[in-house]
């Protein structure tokens, strides 16, 4: 029971409410909603991106940030495609090299973090930018045509509506919530994440705990990565670029707090849901795409504010006496 | 008496490691400089007059940009929205003038009034919900360019008025410097002022280095707040302003990549992300440096994306020394 509080059921009803609803009403309005081709491309998607707001909501469980998910997502994408498509290295490997690549830039980014102290937000958008800048260089912004025809036929396979990429994902979704509430390791992530120095007092690894959630973070964005290039059908160095609103998007939305502490997976599931369900109705209205990105700021906004009137925030304030402040929120 | 004692406090923050940071800023200088003389030996047409008016134009506007984001840097708040806001105003500026004619004065201060309005927005909603301004200004960046592009349907503002163009093109007394890096030194002299000198500029300072002591001491935080947004949104809106000035055409994809821009030139002057401290000179020789760097690479061939990863570099080297120079100076978090 403990470790439910840390699901935010009241929000996740709330959402899953939601959810059934706009599923309701995008059947009923548009009829081609329920076509099969329609739930794969709609299922794909959410998959791939559901997976972006994974990688951050580890980190903010942690209560730091990672905008680099989406530049090491284009790193991998490209690495493993350049070495199938220039140097002919077999699938498996070329892509073992590319999720490799992926831990080793959390890694990197986590031990950066821990030693230098540097705000996480402003250490993963350096990085973010070498990311990009080196993805850059090796492309020149030319995609590379051509896969190996498996990786393709992966990204576009499914088994009547259901997209087989989504298995993968539901894999991970599972895994990671295993870990993070049944693994030593994982619990001891959220408690520092709750309040690093308390973990640190009663002896908690911290570096650990700090390295190995940025390492998830970047082995998640490298599968992410990994899967738009098998849906795409080339390594495009633009993968991963417009990740930074959906990865924040789907844990704030999901109850996730900045503080850390607390890795709403389900929330972050459903609110993921609901943004693949406004993207695919905006689509099936012919709706000016520019809307999404309107509609989910709308959305983070709304959800923020709804949460912050959900009973846990004032049991939390009765006991603090004021509302938690904009330091503690930052630190 | 205990609003002076906040000042107190906040001046001595201010001068406490004075020294060490008059230090880093001769250091920053001669690093610039040597850059300078590097390039002027190294990269040929470097000292040309056309180059460096290219380069000091395009300095003036990076570090517009980054006073936008050291304004919400001083009260320890983050402003994700400078690119959003920059971008909105830059197209309301080009609509106004192409489609309703009107002259660019009129133009100008629209832009800069919604400026405010936008940066009010953001402090309204950071001071109503108490939601971090993190996930403020993510949302309302994303609903700002949104409602741009819906409005504008991403169609660009291509035909303004020479008389606004032109301002951008003009040599100033004959020396190689645009009238925009005049408009940058004005809005730098005047942060510089308000930080030195104004009630406001001190009690933004103070609210960057504790809320909460600046709270309990009697300052009206929610109103510094206010001030601090409003004042951001308008930088934004200058720099946006400055940028379609300089480009001859307002298009929508304008300021979505300010991000870094905004963060490097105040980072690498020594303005502290967790606020209570800025220096603008700082700022203005952090934008040429990253202007110079830019500038001077290509100049001598090297790839455009790499110099994207040199950026990434200077900003982690500068946070970094950053952290050294706090930590040898002895200042408290």
């Amino acid at each position: 029971m403990q470790r439910l509080r840390n699901v935010a059921p009241g929000l996740a009803v709330g959402l899953l409410v939601i959810d059934v609803v706009g599923m309701l009403v995008l059947s009923v309005v548009t009829p081609s909603f329920l076509s099969t081709y329609n739930l794969f491309v709609t299922g794909r998607d959410l998959s791939i991106l559901l997976l972006v707001a994974l990688a951050q909501m580890v980190v903010l469980s942690l209560g730091q940030m990672n905008l680099s998910i989406g530049s090491i997502g284009g790193l991998v994408a490209i690495i493993e495609s350049g070495l199938m498509v220039r140097y002919g290295v077999p699938v498996p490997i070329a892509l073992a090299a590319g999720l490799l690549l992926g831990i080793v830039c959390g890694v990197a980014n986590g031990l950066l973090v821990y030693w230098t102290k540097i705000n996480s937000f402003v250490l993963t958008l350096a990085t973010s930018y070498i990311f990009a800048g080196i993805n850059l260089g090796i492309t020149h912004a030319t995609p590379f045509y051509h896969i190996p025809g498996e990786i393709s036929a992966f990204g576009q396979a499914r088994l009547g509506a259901f997209p087989v990429m989504a298995a993968v994902t539901i894999v991970l979704t599972v895994g990671l919530a295993l870990f993070l509430y049944q693994v030593v390791l994982g619990r001891q992530l959220l408690a520092a994440g709750g309040n690093q120095l308390a973990a640190r007092l009663s002896g908690l690894p911290v570096r650990r705990a700090v390295v190995t959630a940025h390492a998830i973070s970047g082995f998640l964005g490298a599968v992410a990565g990994t899967m738009l290039m098998a849906q795409l059908g080339q390594g495009q160095p633009t993968i991963g670029a417009t990740w930074i609103l959906p990865s924040f998007a789907g844990p704030i939305i999901g109850g996730a707090a900045l503080s850390g502490g607390s890795a709403p997976i389900i929330g972050t599931v459903l609110a993921m849901v609901l943004i693949s369900l406004i993207d695919d109705g905006l689509v099936l209205v012919n709706a000016d795409p520019f809307w999404v990105q309107f509609l989910i700021g709308a959305l983070i906004l709304g959800a923020v504010v709804l949460g912050r009137t959900h009973l846990s925030d004032i049991v939390a304030f009765v006991r603090r006496g004021r509302p938690v402040s904009h330091e503690e929120l930052t630190r | 008496m205990r609003r002076s004692q906040i000042f107190a406090s906040a001046s001595g923050r201010f001068t406490g490691s004075s020294l060490l940071r008059q230090v880093a800023l001769l250091a920053l200088l001669i690093v610039t400089v040597g850059f300078w003389i590097f390039f002027s030996i190294a990269a040929s047409g470097f000292t040309s007059d056309f180059n460096l008016f290219s380069l000091l134009r395009f300095a003036a506007i990076q570090i517009t940009i980054g006073f936008a984001q050291m304004v919400a840097l001083s009260i320890g708040d983050m402003n994700l929205a400078v690119g959003a806001i920059g971008g909105a105003t830059g197209m309301i500026a080009g609509w106004v003038m192409q489609v309703l004619g009107l002259p660019p004065e009129v133009a100008v201060l629209f832009a800069l009034v919604v400026g405010l309005v936008l940066g009010f927005g953001n402090a309204l909603l950071i001071t109503w919900t108490r939601i971090n301004s993190f996930i403020v200004t993510l949302a309302t960046a994303s609903l700002i360019t949104g409602a741009m592009l819906i409005l504008t349907h991403a169609h660009p503002f291509s035909l303004l008025p020479d008389s606004f163009t032109s301002f951008s093109e003009v040599e100033v007394a004959g020396l190689p410097v645009s009238p925009l890096v005049l408009v940058m030194l004005v809005v730098a002299a005047a942060l510089f002022f308000l930080y030195r000198n104004l009630s406001l500029g001190r009690e933004m300072l103070a609210v960057g280095a504790n809320r909460q002591a600046a709270r309990m001491a009697g300052l009206s935080v929610d109103r510094v707040v206010m001030s601090t947004h409003g004042l951001s949104g308008a930088l934004a809106a200058t720099a946006g302003l400055m940028a379609i000035s300089a480009d001859h055409t307002a298009s929508p994809s304008l300021g979505s990549d300010w991000l870094l821009a905004s963060f490097v030139s105040p980072a690498i002057g020594g303005t502290l992300l967790s606020g209570g401290l800025v220096s603008v000179p700082g700022t203005v020789i952090g934008g040429v440096l990253l202007a110079t760097i830019s500038n001077g690479l290509l100049l001598v061939n090297i790839d455009n994306f790499w110099i994207t990863v040199f950026l990434g570099v200077v900003l982690l080297l500068a946070v970094g020394l950053d952290r050294l120079t706090r930590a040898a100076g002895g200042a408290a978090s």
